[in-house]
């Protein structure tokens, strides 16, 4: 029986049959409409200080859960302040769906009062784009827009609603039950590929499985580790990655590229055969091409076929969803009754010697705080099943490198776009997906100062994100390159110019302490994690400590740099030195 | 190495906004593009030039760009290894007559604004004698997500 609904109604209607749970979203007068009939809705809201970090928190909810996260901004600035999210979803492959409000239809391209060309500025940054015309429009295309987010590659998808369309009145009748959109299943490989992949795999006596987003998103961490487990292969995460192989399995080889470890690095660098898995052969991972993997077949698993090819020229592609693929794997290799190849305890051997040679480490007995003890304490309090979502920088990195993880979906990062800022609110965007569980924000004083206006928000909505600050009173990462790369000509990169962080989360109605001895850490954590609300730690650590291993631009990951340069110290100062 | 590629989206502008964005990042080198608006969607035919390697990324992105219904792409092939052939029109209207009579029998697969998609039968391909017309681009089809190779578009 058809009922009459405004077009804001059958949005709402819509996104509850879509199973959403919770808005991430600033107001404004082209959402009026919709704001109005929230007001009555049982969609929940959490009223953001920026749209930015609505992008992020619905970013972060769907990273958490796999399912679309929703932010919604009003016309002009309120789309605009958006596109950072949804450009950093775009890049990492996440399902967000952001509803932008909109002038009336007859004003568009008029120049209106906060009108931007939403659709036109958003293509680049999104999957997909709808700009609705009627309300009668409204079911299909949010049905529509939230298969689009999830299927295949996920991604972020914009629709753009014309205020007339929210005000308007229409008759619509809802099919007697309606199941949130299902993804569409992507498979393109024969059972001849997989058959050749089981081949390549036994021929193999130095394999690596090298996994990516991709993993995660098809939950397929099960799949993976039983590859791994059945072959004895060991597996290297991209920095998407982490999580999807737990850290301290006897095969994990923790990140690689750029900062991966020497021993992952190496690892990679002697393979004979390489097992891609949802990850895209990012310039991060490989460093120079012509050195990356220079003796491995390779064989690539992912959804998009796009990216097959497209940096890294592999020997087999299996194109599809990575769950079915490493399935269909496993299958074939047991009904060859496969087992590890004979060379294979020999290769972890060898990969545990690098290890040993150039651990993941850092100086340990100094008097002040290193970032990277500070991770590993956090990681060795919070509880198993917590949520850590790191900012972009130095700290991002120590985290990628000392945290340890134990599963999929709970390590949030921007990792393709890098964008600072992101840290926070994707906690906050986790928690209100989990909110029993402990959510923790690990961002640099750089990014924090980005968005922490939302620190607003989760003391009015109570959203007990704690948010553990690595304060190098620096850009630290920029100061790196500079220290490395442009011969310490530090430009800009000062940060020592910031608010006292701990009034200033006072100031929010946040509890907040400072940390400046080592000897305080453990303490520190234990009690910030203890409780059920939001808190704020400042860790000062040291601003000279720099992120290792480091492959430089244009580099092979076999030219790693591992340790900082050794500092030649005049014999009389030696001297001088033991005479203290 | 020179590609002609035909596409069709569905009936919605931001499609096609989005593909025109996709080929100015993806830097395409388009030498003749013509566009068309039809009831179901837009159609599109274009010759661009691309190194080989490039070709299987861009097919590949382009048909997993939503809004995108169906991809072709041609590989300009001599004769008589072209199974199909391109002609542009636009500067030459005695083009048509001559597409005709070198190539008797053939199949239309795409028209529009006066360039023109044949396809060769193949009983025709060794004997073609519009091999030495400079309109006539050949190629071959090298991938499709269309099922089987039928008649695209043709503009009335």
């Amino acid at each position: 029986m058809p009922k009459v609904y405004s077009g804001s109604e059958l949005l709402l209607e819509s996104l509850s049959r879509q199973h959403v749970e919770v808005l991430f979203g600033l107001p404004g007068g082209a959402v009026l409409p919709l704001y109005d009939a929230l007001y009555s809705a049982g969609i929940r809201h959490l009223l953001v200080r920026h749209e930015q970090a609505a992008a992020f928190a619905a970013d972060g909810y769907a990273r958490v859960t796999g399912k679309p996260g929703v932010c919604l901004g009003t016309s002009g600035p309120g789309a605009t302040n958006l596109i950072t999210g949804l450009t950093s979803a775009m890049m990492d492959s996440i399902p967000v769906v952001a509803l932008t409000g909109q002038v009336p239809a007859s004003l568009i391209g008029k120049d209106g009062f906060q009108e931007a060309d939403t659709i036109g500025i958003s293509l680049p940054s999104t999957k997909q784009s709808f700009l609705v015309r009627s309300a009668a429009e409204v079911p299909r295309v949010i049905e529509k827009a939230f298969k689009a987010a999830v299927s295949g590659r996920p991604g972020p998808v914009l629709v753009d609603l014309p205020k007339n369309v929210l005000m308007e009145n229409t008759e619509y009748s809802y099919p007697a039950s309606t199941a949130p959109a299902t993804p569409a299943r992507v498979r393109e490989w024969t059972d001849a590929d997989v058959e050749r992949a089981a081949e390549m795999i036994l021929a193999s006596r130095r394999a690596v499985l090298y996994a990516g987003g991709g993993v995660i998103a098809a939950d397929a961490s099960e799949e993976l580790r039983e590859l791994a487990g059945l072959m004895h292969i060991p597996v290297t995460s991209t920095l998407m990655g982490l999580g999807c192989f737990p850290s301290r399995h006897p095969l994990s080889l923790g990140m690689l590229g750029m900062h991966g470890s020497y021993a992952t690095n190496m690892a990679v660098c002697q393979c004979d055969l390489l097992i891609a898995v949802g990850a895209r052969f990012d310039d991060r991972v490989t460093g120079r091409l012509d050195g990356f993997a220079p003796s491995a077949k390779k064989i690539h698993l992912d959804v998009d076929p796009s990216e097959v090819n497209k940096n890294v020229r592999v020997d087999l592609a299996l194109v599809g969803d990575a769950k079915e693929s490493l399935r269909a794997l496993v299958a074939a290799l047991k009904r060859r009754n496969a087992t590890p190849a004979a060379e294979s305890q020999q290769w972890l051997q060898r990969i545990e010697s690098w290890r040993s040679e150039h651990p993941l480490t850092y100086d340990k007995y100094a008097n002040n705080v290193k970032p990277q003890f500070v991770i590993e304490t956090l990681s060795q309090y919070a509880s198993e099943d917590a949520i850590v979502a790191v900012d972009v920088g130095q700290h991002q990195m120590w985290g990628a490198q000392f945290w340890n993880f134990t599963r999929p979906r709970a390590w949030l990062s921007s990792s393709g776009l890098g964008s600072m800022g992101y840290g926070f609110p994707a906690a906050m965007g986790a928690q209100m997906a989990f909110p029993n569980r402990q959510a923790i924000a690990v961002v640099g004083d750089g990014g924090f100062q980005m968005t922490l206006n939302d620190l607003a928000t989760v003391v009015q909505y109570r959203v007990p994100v704690k948010i553990a600050i690595i304060n190098n009173r620096a850009l630290g990462m920029v100061r790196q390159w500079q220290e490395i790369f442009f011969e310490k000509r530090y430009c800009d990169t000062d940060l020592d110019f910031a608010p006292d962080f701990v009034k200033l989360a006072e100031a929010y109605g946040i509890r907040g302490a400072r940390v400046e001895h080592r000897t305080d850490v453990a303490d520190a954590v234990q009690d910030f994690l203890s409780d059920r609300e939001p808190r704020l730690i400042d860790f000062w650590v040291d601003p000279a400590e720099n992120v290792y291993p480091i492959v430089p631009p244009g580099a092979t990951l076999a030219e790693m740099v591992v340790e900082p340069p050794r500092v030649m110290v005049e014999e009389e100062a030696l001297d001088d030195l033991w005479a203290v | 190495m020179q590609w002609l590629l035909t596409l069709e989206t569905d009936n919605d502008m931001i499609s096609i906004c989005r593909l025109m964005n996709i080929f100015r990042r993806k830097s395409l080198k388009i030498n003749t593009l013509t566009m068309s608006a039809r009831v179901a969607g837009f159609s599109l035919m274009g010759v661009v030039e691309s190194a080989e390697t490039d070709i299987d990324y861009l097919f590949n992105f382009l048909r997993r760009t939503e809004g995108v219904q169906h991809v072709t792409c041609y590989r300009h092939e001599p004769f008589p290894n072209a199974s199909f052939v391109f002609m542009d029109s636009e500067e030459d209207n005695s083009c048509v007559t001559r597409l005709l009579e070198a190539f008797p029998g053939s199949k239309l697969i795409f028209a529009s604004h006066g360039k023109y998609l044949l396809e060769i039968p193949a009983e025709k391909r060794r004997s073609v004698a519009g091999d030495r017309d400079p309109a006539f681009l050949p190629f071959a089809c090298v991938k499709t997500t269309r099922p089987a190779a039928q008649r695209e578009f043709v503009e009335v």
